[in-house]
């Protein structure tokens, strides 16, 4: 009846499609990837490598269900056993080839562009016409255009390659031919690839392909085939330059491929044919399966613990076991398996023996019959993790705790902002950034559906599920949102009588260089450029225009000035007239003088936005404050139903309610498309690089999304405050609530925005008033604020004009802020200093922190280890350059591996760098 | 592997009558013994399912209290079914974009639908409907098919783990406009008698006339030829995907792929637009087959053309004097015979297609469906005018759907139903329509011909309380809905405006609404046609 698979543990089948799968090397197609835009910022661009690892893993989710059969055993003595799929990354290489060639005719010419790798590859191309400065993407003559070739706006071309099964082993080959005269004077022909299964864009040098044609200067370090006699073609130069050239044919994304003298004056050079490859290198998951079973030993009443993977090369099992149901790990006695290490004293490690024929590994642990769990993590290489669902694989080891609710899916990557744990290794990064932005978000829509597989199947066991499938629901819902988010936006971007839609439209489809993510580069530091009182004077921004380039020599970035439009406070933050420039820190005229001010500096500027409400200036004809003037004349329609004082007429608000003031309806069509024009407006008109948006808390993040795509800013962050979690009055030490509400914000946001890190704020708080300093780590031994979870998107900040200055809503404890300085000064997030403190004695010792922080080039994506967290001590180091210790605790960064030396000392904090 | 399970359980629930009571199982009474287990059963066994034995398994261990048989028999079937996500009760669909693929080479959106197929996926969502439109795969020249637009949606939708309806439109639609194959619209402006004719000769060029069904008008072949092949080349290139990606496929009978005559094409002029309709029966061929008809009948004079005396498209029944409400001339036996023809033309069209689609997909593990249209204005009046108009010869004095049904299951077509989310209380009174009656009357006649029916909602923007309506009529006990299919994706579909309520939707149909002790001990005539009304287990 049952089919009962005892030994080997994993059945034949299993075995078999996870062996195909690896022999293959092929990456399945998937076409379902998450991908909004193409990559996120520039820098990611070098040399072909994708930006993210893409993919694969949609192909999966189905599949999956299939393999992760778990199998009951009817056997007395084996009573658990389960087969775990892993993912891991595999980097799949392969090749690009450019090649020109001429055709029958001397003027007729052939670029063929292939790639060999399996994907569905796009080639996003435009011309550069001879005697055209401006723009170097255009649109082809239609002749140019292959067939099947979509028009993108009015400057590029994409044309899909062809499946062509040529090479030997069968592996399929991608090209696409574009055939040119040269009377049609074109320059040059650029272009990017593009895979649209992951939305991944490949360049060249981080640039655009180019390959010049006629009268094209070739000074640039981006151009193929840019040296005379390139060609290796078959027959067409002599077996000499052949031979002299094949040494640097094969991988030009080396160090240097225009060794060759650059010639400006290079006039009508006649075309030549060249051939060149590229080497291109796309990560994929690859899935593997870990089976573990779990044996009772009649004589000697131990628990054998049976582990085998397929993973290739050396596995090390990084375990512990635990005592009792806390998953605490902890070393059980000897005698361990052979070549076993204790590590830190909180794990074992324990290296797999390779299975004969190659394929895989296995380990056997004994363990004593009273212990309840067996813990463990594998470990690839220093940098490569498995973990299960970001949690360690637990195995219970008594019958009794059977009805484990294991999620089965892994994942090599990192989680972006869910957090990762790996035991006790809380310092090593996984792969730090891997889970970010797009790619976090359609791996984890791929656990989430194999979620909901294990879920419909799980429903059986109600009440030890109950509480996790709420969760996982919540999540699920979440991801409905967001993809639902993005299916709107796209849906609506099309719709014809929507125009105003098309900047945003132009935003998605531009060449990839040009996009900016409004997160930075990472080595962003803010300066709050205001305080409460700063509208008092009626001259702030002429009074900052004095100390901008003493703000730039301090190190700061980017300064945030205060809101900008005429307001009914004169703090600005209750806006009327959108359009009115003139307020109480100055003119129009004058802010425009600051801006470019601090532009010449090298600071960038953000403005301070109020999106959430805006002050009617006009009665209704019931009395009530909810007609706008100015140039957006709005009326009742454009203020949310659900806030009665003002009577608005509009739909329900998809946020919270600032009750002083009517709440603006972002639903409204018309809304979003007067903000947006008004953003832009704000961007052109004043110069602004970026957004600080105020009471984020108030609408819908995807609407967020929205504006910045619309608005393009450099960096934005939203201001998302809420309270933090407290019992009888003391703050609870788990802040995964509230930092989860400001993730989930920025997700909403589809990452394109930032947030301030109100959580940090508010342990520190605890951690310094109290001496609380175990506080500043999480469970996992991460930072527990956002930052700890993702960095690239924490705004640190230990005060502002609310919570500090004359208003004092929650001020940092007195005297400790240098030890909050120290903190985020030199932690991953970006830090945000507030004008108060910079112009104050704190000054000199800020100016050394940020110069510690440069000098170490510490970014918002640096790794954090946590050495130490206690009572009255917290010590971390940041990119093993930079020790930083706050709390009057003693804590000196050990000397063994390197030298530290002291860079900056103060009231209860030091730093230290490596020397 | 079903029948083993319903076997052995039926042999323990003899034995342990009282281990089941607990799980629910206690309602079984008297004669109707084997079916009702088997329907009980598969709420609890089947509509979980799949692919954790050791916790399935050992949970139903624990419940039945049973002997290592129950558990052996449960292990068993998980073992070899571990795909399954079919469960018991309405699966839910949801309609792709009508211009999904619209120059056959490329998906619109692509990015949007694959995001959507995600949501949808992680709604819970069973599959999704895509429009096959002859105007796209077979638009340059007759035989010259092009599906790879198409095969590309299919491979997105198994990737996603939906499953698909597809719906093969032989008609033409105006928003987004998606012509008839090229080579058809050259054939009909050379020869507009294929086309729907009224009575002051215009034409309807949406689809083809039923009259040209069997005539060799395109370019030798006959319609019914040229849609065979379609289908065909259909099922050859959609092979793979055949009964496992798609489950369904539905078959396009007229316009706007509705078994019914174009009747109310007419753009309404002002704010009227519950005129009764025109009947389409003035082509050349179609009038030749009334003129045969009549004479045969013995009456040559009544088939020289439609009826003098019907109203305009836009004008209420009571003008003119066809369908006055007394004495009208739809009662006189000249209307019978008109009417009868009338109707039994669009049967007899609905049965070719069917029997088509029906043969070329019998070998395919796929049910086929066709559309029957909800003409529910003036469902009031006693002559029922637009529901003749369209070819339903329903009247208070005959039920017209009777014949239909019929039709359809006698080639084992499942119908669709649109309107499922139409309440009487919305509509004006003047029209005086009856939306719920209507409904009502053909599943009637549907649940006693074993005819499954698969609902659709009928208006874009949603009706008001439109969900509650269609939850209603999802959840209501005469229900003999297994599928219903919600229309459909696109910018409003995913707007803020919108799809929160479609979620809430969902969700609040996944939510168990009746424990099952709570449901009807006596429902002898659903459990034994129709076990799959157990909507309690909803769609996971």
């Amino acid at each position: 009846m049952s089919t009962v698979a005892m030994e080997p543990i994993l059945r034949h089948s299993h075995r078999k499609t996870a062996k195909i799968r690896i022999n293959s090397g092929k990456i399945p197609p998937s076409s379902l990837n998450y991908t909004l835009r193409p990559l996120s910022n520039g820098k990611s661009f070098c040399n072909f490598r994708p930006h993210k690892p893409p993919l694969a893993i949609t192909l999966r989710a189905s599949s999956v269900s299939d393999t992760a059969v778990v199998e009951t055993s009817k056997s007395a003595d084996v009573f658990y056993e389960e087969t775990f799929p892993v993912k891991r990354t595999e980097k799949v290489e392969g090749k690009i080839s450019i090649g020109l060639e001429s055709l029958k005719d001397k003027e007729d010419w052939r670029l063929t562009v292939g790639c060999n790798l399996p994907g569905k590859w796009i080639l996003h191309w435009g011309v550069h016409y001879v005697g055209e400065v401006g723009s170097e993407w255009d649109q082809p003559p239609i002749e140019m255009r292959p067939p099947g070739s979509i028009s993108i706006k009015d400057y590029a071309i994409e044309t899909p390659l062809e499946k062509s099964s040529t090479s030997l082993e069968g592996d399929t080959f991608h090209k696409v031919k574009i055939d040119f005269n040269t009377k049609s004077s074109i320059a040059a022909i650029n272009f990017v690839l593009k895979d649209e299964e992951t939305g991944a864009w490949y360049q060249h040098r981080g640039r655009d392909f180019k390959v010049p044609l006629i009268d094209y200067p070739r000074d640039d370090d981006n151009m193929v085939g840019a040296k005379k006699g390139f060609g290796i073609w078959p027959g067409a130069l002599g077996p000499l330059s052949n031979m002299l050239l094949k040494s640097e044919v094969p991988h030009s994304t080396g160090e240097d491929s225009s060794s060759y003298s650059r010639e400006p004056n290079q006039q009508n050079r006649c075309l030549e044919r060249f051939y060149e490859e590229c080497s291109i290198v796309k990560e994929a998951l690859v899935d593997n399966l870990l089976s573990v079973s779990v044996r009772r030993c009649q004589q000697t009443s131990k628990n054998l613990v049976y582990i085998e993977t397929n993973v290739p090369g050396d596995v090390v099992v990084h375990w512990g076991v635990c005592k009792d149901e806390s998953k605490k790990w902890e070393i059980p006695a000897e005698p361990y398996p052979a070549g076993t290490t204790v590590f830190k004293k909180k794990a074992l490690r324990t290296l797999l023996q390779r299975k004969d024929g190659g394929h895989g590994s296995w380990g056997l642990f004994t363990l004593d019959e009273e212990l309840v769990g067996f813990l463990f993590v594998l470990k690839l290489n220093e940098n490569t993790w498995l973990n299960s669902m970001g949690n360690d694989f637990y195995i219970p080891l008594s019958n009794s705790s059977f009805l484990h609710t294991q999620l089965r899916q892994i994942q090599s990557e990192g989680q972006g902002q869910k957090g990762i744990s790996k035991g006790e290794e809380s310092g090593t990064p996984i792969s730090g950034e891997g889970g970010e932005g797009n790619q976090a978000v359609s791996i984890y829509t791929e656990e989430i559906i194999n979620e909901i597989r294990n879920l419909v199947s799980d429903i059986s066991s109600e009440t030890s599920r109950h509480t996790q499938s709420k969760e996982a629901q919540e999540s699920i819902l979440q991801e409905i949102e967001k993809l639902a988010a993005e299916a709107y936006s796209i849906f609506r971007s099309s719709i014809p009588t929507f125009s105003e839609e098309a900047i945003l439209e132009a935003e998605v489809l531009k060449p990839p260089v040009i996009i900016s993510s409004g997160t930075g580069s990472g080595f962003e530091i803010l300066c709050q450029g205001f305080n409460w009182e700063s509208n008092k004077s009626g001259r702030w921004y002429k009074e900052l225009y004095e100390k901008a380039e003493k703000l730039s020599s301090l190190g700061f970035t980017v300064v945030w000035l205060p809101p900008p439009t005429e307001s009914v406070s004169p703090e600005g933050y209750m806006p009327t007239d959108l359009y009115n420039l003139n307020s109480r820190y100055g003119s129009f005229d004058e802010l425009k003088v600051l801006v470019s001010k601090f532009h010449e500096v090298g600071i960038k500027v953000l403005g301070d936005v109020v999106l959430n409400h805006r002050c009617a200036q006009f009665k209704n004809q019931n009395g009530v404050w909810n007609v706008f003037g100015g140039r957006l004349n709005w009326d009742d329609r454009a203020i949310v139903a659900d806030d009665p004082h003002f009577q608005g007429r509009g739909n329900k608000s998809s946020g919270d309610n600032f009750h002083a003031a009517p709440n603006i309806d972002h639903s409204q069509e018309f809304v979003r498309r007067d903000l947006k024009e008004w953003l832009y407006w704000l961007r052109k008109e004043i110069g602004y690089d970026g957004w600080r948006l105020d009471f984020v808390r108030g609408f819908w993040g995807g609407y967020v999304k929205d504006y910045l795509d619309a608005s393009e800013p450099y960096f934005a962050l939203g201001e998302y405050w809420d309270s933090l979690s407290y019992t009888y009055g003391e703050m609870d030490h788990n802040q995964d609530a509230h930092r989860q509400r400001i993730i989930d914000w920025i997700n909403a946001t589809n990452g394109t925005a930032g947030a301030f890190d109100v959580t940090t704020k508010g342990i520190l708080h605890s951690a310094l008033e109290r001496c609380e300093y175990w506080r500043l780590s999480d469970q996992k031994g991460k930072p527990p604020g956002v930052v700890g979870w993702w960095p690239s998107r924490a705004v640190t900040f230990i005060e502002n004009h609310d919570t500090g200055s004359t208003q004092g809503h929650w001020r940092f404890p007195g005297g400790k802020e240098m030890q909050g300085y120290a903190y985020i000064l030199t932690h991953p997030g970006t830090p945000t200093v507030f004008y108060d403190h910079i112009f104050s004695h704190y000054e000199s010792e800020i100016s050394q922190l940020i110069s510690v922080r440069n000098r170490n080039k510490i970014q918002c994506r640096s790794t954090v280890q946590i050495t130490k967290a206690e009572r009255d001590v917290y010590a971390a180091m940041i990119d093993e350059k930079v020790a930083v210790k706050i709390g009057p605790g003693y804590y000196e960064p050990p000397n063994d591996s390197q030298k530290w030396s002291l860079a900056v000392e103060g009231n209860d904090y030091k730093v230290w760098e490596a020397s | 592997m079903e029948v083993s399970v319903m076997g052995s359980s039926q042999v323990k629930i003899g034995r342990s009558d009282l281990a089941y009571r607990d799980v629910g199982f206690c309602n079984f009474s008297s004669n109707n013994l084997n079916a009702k287990i088997f329907a009980r059963n598969s709420k609890i066994c089947f509509g979980q399912t799949i692919k954790c034995p050791p916790k399935s398994s050992i949970q139903f261990t624990l419940k039945a209290s049973a002997a290592a048989q129950s558990e052996a028999v449960v292990s068993d079937k998980v073992s070899g079914n571990t795909r399954s996500n079919t469960i018991d009760g309405v699966r839910l669909y949801v309609g792709l974009p009508l211009e999904t693929v619209s120059d056959c080479k490329t998906i619109n959106h692509a990015r949007a639908i694959a995001a959507g197929l995600k949501a949808l996926k992680l709604l819970g969502v069973d599959g999704v409907e895509l429009p096959v439109w002859w105007g796209i795969a077979e638009k340059e020249s007759m035989g010259k098919y092009e599906w790879s637009g198409y095969l590309a949606v299919a491979e997105m939708v198994q990737k996603v783990g939906l499953k698909l309806h597809v719906s093969l439109c032989f008609h033409a639609a105006k928003e987004p406009k998606i012509p008839l194959p090229e080579w058809v619209s050259r054939i009909g402006e050379l020869d507009s008698s294929i086309f729907f004719t009224d009575r002051s000769g215009q034409h309807y060029k949406e689809c083809l006339s039923l009259a040209v069904d069997d005539l060799p008008v395109l370019d030798g072949k006959t319609p019914i030829q040229v849609y065979k092949e379609f289908c065909e080349s259909f099922k050859a290139s959609f092979s793979p995907f055949m009964g496992s990606t798609i489950t369904g496929i539905s078959i396009g009978l007229g316009p706007d792929g509705e078994l019914r005559y174009p009747s109310h094409h007419h753009p309404a002029k002002g704010n009227n637009s519950h005129g009764v309709g025109e009947f389409q029966c003035y082509d050349k061929n179609i009038l030749s087959c009334l003129k045969q008809h009549a004479e045969t009948f013995g009456n040559p004079l009544w088939g020289l053309a439609g009826p003098h005396d019907a109203p305009n498209y836009d004008q209420l029944s009571i003008s003119n004097t066809f369908f006055k409400e007394n004495g009208g001339s739809w009662e006189i036996p000249y209307g019978d015979f008109f009417l009868s023809w009338y109707s039994s033309q669009l049967i007899l069209h609905g049965d070719r297609l069917l029997s088509l689609a029906a043969s070329t997909f019998n070998d395919s593990p796929i049910t086929v469906s066709g559309k029957v249209p909800l003409m529910h204005s003036w469902y009031r009046t006693r002559s029922h005018p637009s529901e003749l108009t369209a070819g339903f010869y329903n009247t208070v004095n005959r039920d017209g759907y009777e014949a239909v049904v019929k039709m359809f299951s006698r080639n084992s077509c499942k119908m669709i139903l649109p309107g499922m989310d139409l309440s009487d209380e919305h509509q004006t009174n003047e029209s005086f329509s009856s939306p719920e009656s209507l409904l009502a009357q053909i599943t009637t006649a549907c649940r006693k011909n074993g005819v499954g029916v698969s609902g659709q909602n009928s208006l874009v923007s949603g009706a008001p309380m439109g969900f509650e309506k269609i939850k209603k009529n999802l959840l209501s006990e005469n229900a003999v809905m297994d599928l219903f299919t919600y229309q459909r994706m696109g910018a409003y579909f995913f707007s803020p405006e919108h799809f929160p309520s479609f979620t809430e939707f969902i969700r609040s149909l996944n939510q168990p609404k009746l424990h099952s002790d709570d449901l009807p001990v006596d429902e002898k005539e659903a459990v034994d046609s129709l076990p799959a009304k157990d909507l309690h287990m909803q769609t996971a």
